[in-house]
């Protein structure tokens, strides 16, 4: 690899450890270059005025350089405004994060997911959208790595009707069915990303979770086994 | 210079401890064995002895020797009011700046879903057992002002409300993603000053 440089590139942070005394390595995602490795070097000391940047949900642009897979940071400034995470919605951050780090390689840009991604957080910042907004980032990064849901016809290329009722299966998609878990409204409704009828919030919740834990390879979210335990009685993800 | 041998071990040894790289292990190493032989023995003593005695106490999991620490057995203490920390060196700073007379409840670490770290890793099945009894009355939200750290605060400030119990966070004076551990005495008092609820 080259050395690359790159200046003032919008950039959200997905996760971050800490790396030897003072630094961190970042998994960013960036607007124009993907999902992206950094070490920030020496941020973790005494009043680093970087290291209160360098947190997850916060619209960022970052500078970096370097010639291996993980880049060195060399800037980050704040974009304002911006709203802070509260409560509940801080875990569904973690959610769509987890779902970014899983279902994006690294340098593999991907500009339609880092507008999703963007506007998915201004929304989870009113509570009453947080379903609506969880449901919409899921469609649309399927849509965008290529595991996008047919939502138009069934598996047998019949058109969807919202009269009726179907099954589904990543392998197959949608069949229809008198016990179908999914109605055909419903499916329209995805398809348009409308969610002002509950029971498409309802139906989308169970529709978005058997596709995602069906390319997930058998290896299940961390956030989403940590948000079921702790908040057993909360129904939002 | 040779790295083989129990030198060469102790030297990489030493290389654990925060801000000792190599070259410094190395300084470490020498002195103990060319001018402070006896040192070294108390050292590697204490060290051994501390290692076997110092456990967490058993009401707020700080770091001690004995079962219940002195600040849980001091009496003229607030033991109504609790103060969570994600660390023993964050409940030790809050005690330099003497601005506190309650208990602590120390986490050895911070929510973190991505990170597989949950409620019990934090002993917060512990915390829940103390709130359940009645005998505290407002707990004090003082993790750091990281995300994780708010998610954590959320969280026990949800426990919190399900035993009727007040949880504060402090708030003012603690900068963005800063670790209390760096955090000055006066900017500390003015965070505990305008701690708000949650
Ligand atoms: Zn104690």
């Amino acid at each position: 690899m080259t050395e690359t440089a790159v200046y003032l590139q919008p950039a959200f942070i997905l996760q971050q450890r800490k790396f030897k005394e003072t630094s961190l390595i970042i998994d960013a995602l960036t607007r124009d270059f993907g999902r992206v490795s950094l070490v920030a070097k020496g941020v973790r000391k005494a009043r680093s005025k970087t290291a209160g940047l360098l947190q997850p949900f916060i619209p960022l642009t970052m500078s970096y350089l370097g010639k291996t897979e993980l880049k060195t940071l060399t800037d980050v400034e704040i974009i304002p405004p911006f709203v802070q995470l509260q409560g509940i919605a801080i875990y569904c951050g973690f959610y769509i994060n987890e779902l970014v780090c899983r279902f994006l390689h690294q340098y593999d840009p991907h500009p339609d997911v880092f507008a999703h991604y963007r506007k998915c957080l201004s929304c989870l910042s009113d509570t009453s959208k947080i379903e609506t907004a969880l449901r919409t980032f899921e469609l649309d990064l399927m849509d965008a790595v290529g595991y996008g849901l047919q939502l138009e016809y069934d598996f047998h290329n019949q058109k969807i009707n919202p009269l009726k009722k179907y099954h589904f299966s990543v392998e197959q998609g949608l069949i229809e069915a008198l016990d179908g878990q999914f109605s055909g409204k419903t499916l329209q409704a995805l398809k348009l990303r409308d969610f002002t009828d509950a029971q498409v919030l309802v139906e989308a919740k169970i529709l978005m979770r058997t596709a995602i834990t069906g390319h997930l390879q058998g290896k299940p979210l961390k956030s989403r086994a940590f948000i079921k335990n702790i908040i057993k009685d909360y129904k939002n993800e | 210079m040779q790295k083989k041998g129990l030198l060469g071990q102790l030297i990489q040894n030493l290389c654990c401890l925060p801000g000792v790289g190599p070259k410094t292990a190395q300084r470490m190493a020498f002195h103990l064995f060319q001018r402070d032989r006896n040192g070294a023995k108390l050292l590697a003593e204490t060290l051994l002895q501390a290692i076997d005695k110092i456990g967490y106490c058993r009401q707020c999991r700080t770091l001690t020797e004995d079962s219940l620490c002195d600040i849980c057995a001091d009496s003229s203490r607030d033991s109504s009011v609790v103060c969570i920390v994600e660390s023993p060196a964050d409940a030790w700073v809050i005690e330099q700046a003497a601005i506190f007379k309650g208990h602590y409840f120390v986490l050895h670490g911070r929510l973190s879903p991505l990170g597989g770290i949950g409620p019990d890793e934090l002993g917060l099945d512990l915390l829940e057992q103390r709130l359940r009894t009645g005998a505290i009355k407002e707990l004090i939200l003082a993790t750091n002002s990281t995300v994780e750290g708010e998610a954590t605060a959320y969280f026990i400030g949800e426990l919190a409300g399900k035993h009727q119990v007040l949880a504060s966070r402090i708030a003012h004076g603690v900068p963005m993603g800063g670790e209390l551990e760096f955090i000055d005495s006066g900017t500390l008092s003015h965070a505990f000053n305008g701690r708000k609820e949650v």
